[in-house]
């Protein structure tokens, strides 16, 4: 079943779904930092870290961010191929690593860049296979 | 950072694994249901509380928790921008499972996506 083009507004729930999946694993790692200095080594620390994670607002709000995408998502694989959805929303490779510079401080050296760059053209061609499927198939 | 690596990346494969067994799941119940056009709003609301009582989902969501507790873990110890990247490998379990569990034809542009998420991976484990 061919779906209908992409409309502006599909493309903007699709920046939004970008940049939501960008908070919600800003949130989860804000929530990780809960307990700062903390370092998990085995299934009794894990539960100390966990539960003090899951006390975090962060978390709840990540959550909450989690739901919302899954919404924004429902609606826009109701009106277009996932092989054209997908490439647009992995744009968030590219946004989570810029979030992690400008928020969190972490440095990021050329040749992560380049592995970015692998991981982005893979996810794209792995959406578009799913095109080639259903023009076997019909 | 360097000494845990292998930790982390242990742990972020355990994530997608269990990230894959929770679509394995969801797959499973939704496959077990009828549900094709034309939509109405009775039949999405049938077709979701018909999901909602399948003890399938409830194992799959009980997979995603335990996913999402080690990736609250694996937060605490590497940085985002890793972290996120590597996270990617549950594309590789997803075109495994698809291949040898549901027995879904993998075509040769998936396995091309594929590999260059593992070529991906390796070089933002190197740096």
């Amino acid at each position: 079943m061919f779906k209908k083009k992409i409309t502006l507004n599909i493309l903007l729930l699709l920046i939004a779904s970008d940049i939501l999946e960008t908070a919600i694993q800003f949130f989860f790692k804000k929530s990780a930092l809960a307990e700062q200095g903390f370092v998990v080594t085995g299934l009794s620390s894990s539960l100390v870290f966990l539960r003090a994670a899951f006390s975090s607002p962060f978390l709840w709000a990540g959550l909450l961010t989690v739901v919302t995408v899954f919404i924004i998502w429902s609606t826009v694989l109701s009106r277009i191929d996932l092989s054209v959805a997908v490439p647009i929303a992995s744009f968030s490779y590219v946004l989570v690593p810029l979030v992690s510079i400008i928020f969190l401080h972490e440095k990021i050296a050329l040749l992560r860049w380049l592995g970015i760059f692998f991981i982005l053209a893979g996810v794209v061609l792995v959406s578009l296979s799913s095109k080639e499927r259903i023009t076997q198939d019909k | 950072m360097r000494e845990g690596l292998l930790v982390i990346l242990s742990l972020i494969a355990f994530t997608s694994l269990c990230d894959t067994i929770n679509q394995l799941f969801l797959k499973s119940a939704v496959d077990s249901l009828s549900f094709s056009p034309p939509f109405n709003t009775i039949k999405i609301f049938k077709f979701i509380f018909q999901l909602i009582i399948k003890p399938r989902l409830w194992i799959g969501l009980v997979f995603s928790l335990l996913s999402l507790c080690i990736w609250l873990i694996v937060l605490s110890k590497a940085e985002l921008n890793f972290a996120f990247s590597a996270d990617s490998m549950h594309y590789i379990f997803i075109a495994l499972a698809s291949r040898f569990v549901l027995k879904e034809k993998i075509t040769s542009l998936r396995w091309l996506g594929t590999g260059s998420i593992i070529v991906g991976i390796l070089l933002i484990s190197l740096s």
